[in-house]
């Protein structure tokens, strides 16, 4: 099944509400940095509150997209991790790096927006 | 007494040069211009054609007895095939064309052989194959002037390629520039590396752009290459801004588990720009603004 990427401006959201196969979590990750690459996207906010299981593929999986929208030079946050998945992540010796985290989207929007206006590029789209 | 079973190449080739040298440019002339149209010079190839013809009169003229000649070292019959071929190999054409000019003649000399020599058999296949031998070894060096003229001009052109893609660009006080295009290899990476470090001692800069938009191909050897770049500079005092990344590229990268992790990354060289120049304080407004 195909997630749905969500433009908000320069920002992308995508939430994935279900567990992905393999080729599923795959898609997801191309659809997203071809995305990200096309739009030029400054931000990427992805939610996993509906996610009550996390397993290590699934934790890399996220980790690498985060990977890649970095490269792609996006800010990224990843939303809504439920106490449950945190434990099993912290237990398998694999926190989510790099990406910060965030209670939920809406905090997740204001995290990005806030590392936005720092960055030298925030205001080109101003006609600068 | 001297044989003379040759003779008749020798009549051929001084009483009937004109109409060999004829029959053989035009054939000649005919497939270069089918396959390369207007980019020979008649005149120059039939001039180069009688040279060549000339040479090869000479060569059988002071030569006596049955064998064939042997193409002595003094000679001026290599050099002259020589530079045929790599006149031509430089032009583009293809060895088949360019070993053609001789097979022609070949064709041409056997063609008025066939029908002068009226004497035994024997006669005849002597002439033929003095005729064969002399301008197999000629077809033999042209060959090889053809493949050394090609080896030339690769040589010239990725050294002439090493030389000029790596420009190291000073694009503000203290902020340069390295686009890199192209395929990168361990000499390419070698030399862009050597000349951007100096660049940034030069201009002491604060933040260095690498631009890959131009790098086709992003496997761990490029990786590695543009990650040493990095480390070096880094280790200079400049923060490194990446731009021009290709979704393949970040995902390729993200797989190999080569961690840029000190690197800013943006998308656009344009993004790169605004984001260096804020790096060292500055930014760019409209005027009056």
């Amino acid at each position: 099944m195909k997630i749905p990427i969500l433009r908000l401006g320069r920002v992308l959201l995508t939430s994935i509400q279900v567990d992905l196969s393999d080729a599923d979590a795959m898609q997801f990750q191309g659809d997203l940095v071809t995305k990200i690459s096309e739009i030029e996207a400054m931000g990427v906010a992805i939610d996993i509150t509906s996610l009550e299981v996390v397993d290590s593929y699934m934790a890399r999986v996220i980790n690498d997209t985060a990977t890649m929208a970095r490269l792609l030079g996006a800010e990224v946050v990843v939303c809504g991790i439920q106490p449950y998945v945190a434990m099993t992540l912290v237990e398998m010796g694999r926190g989510l790096i790099g990406a910060d985290c965030v209670f939920d989207l809406e905090q997740g929007l204001a995290r990005l927006n806030e590392r936005i206006r720092l960055r030298g590029d925030a205001r080109l789209d101003d006609g600068e | 007494m001297p044989s003379n079973r040759l003779a008749p190449i020798r009549t051929l080739l001084s009483r009937d040069r004109e109409t060999v040298a004829e029959e053989w440019a035009s054939d000649v002339l005919r497939a270069w211009e089918r396959n390369y149209p207007n980019m020979i010079s008649q005149d120059e190839t039939r001039h180069q054609m009688g040279r060549l013809l000339a040479e090869i009169a000479t060569l059988f003229a002071d030569h006596d007895g049955d064998t064939p000649p042997k193409i002595p070292a003094d000679s001026p019959l290599p050099g002259l095939a020589g530079e045929i071929s790599a006149s031509r190999a430089k032009l583009g054409f293809r060895p088949t064309d360019t070993a053609h000019f001789v097979i022609a003649l070949k064709n041409v000399l056997t063609r008025h052989l066939v029908r002068m020599v009226e004497g035994s058999q024997l006669d005849l296949v002597v002439c033929l194959a003095a005729v064969d031998d002399v301008l197999d070894r000629l077809a033999l060096m042209t060959f090889d002037a053809y493949v050394e003229a090609r080896e030339r001009v690769i040589a010239q052109q990725s050294l002439s390629l090493v030389e000029l893609s790596s420009p190291v660009v000073r694009l503000w006080d203290q902020v340069i520039l390295l686009p890199l295009v192209g395929i990168i290899d361990t000499v390419r990476a070698r030399q862009f590396t050597e000349r951007l470090l100096e660049a940034i001692s030069r201009y002491e800069a604060l933040v260095t752009i690498i631009d890959v938009t131009g790098v086709p191909v992003f496997d761990t050897g490029v990786a590695k290459h543009i990650m040493k770049a990095i480390e070096a500079a880094q280790l200079l005092g400049t923060r490194i801004v990446m731009t021009g990344l290709s979704p393949e590229g970040a995902q390729t990268l993200t797989k190999l588990n080569v961690g840029f992790g000190e690197v800013t990354s943006r998308a656009s060289l344009r993004a790169g720009v605004a984001e260096a120049l804020r790096m060292i304080g500055r930014r760019i407004v409209a005027i009056g603004g």
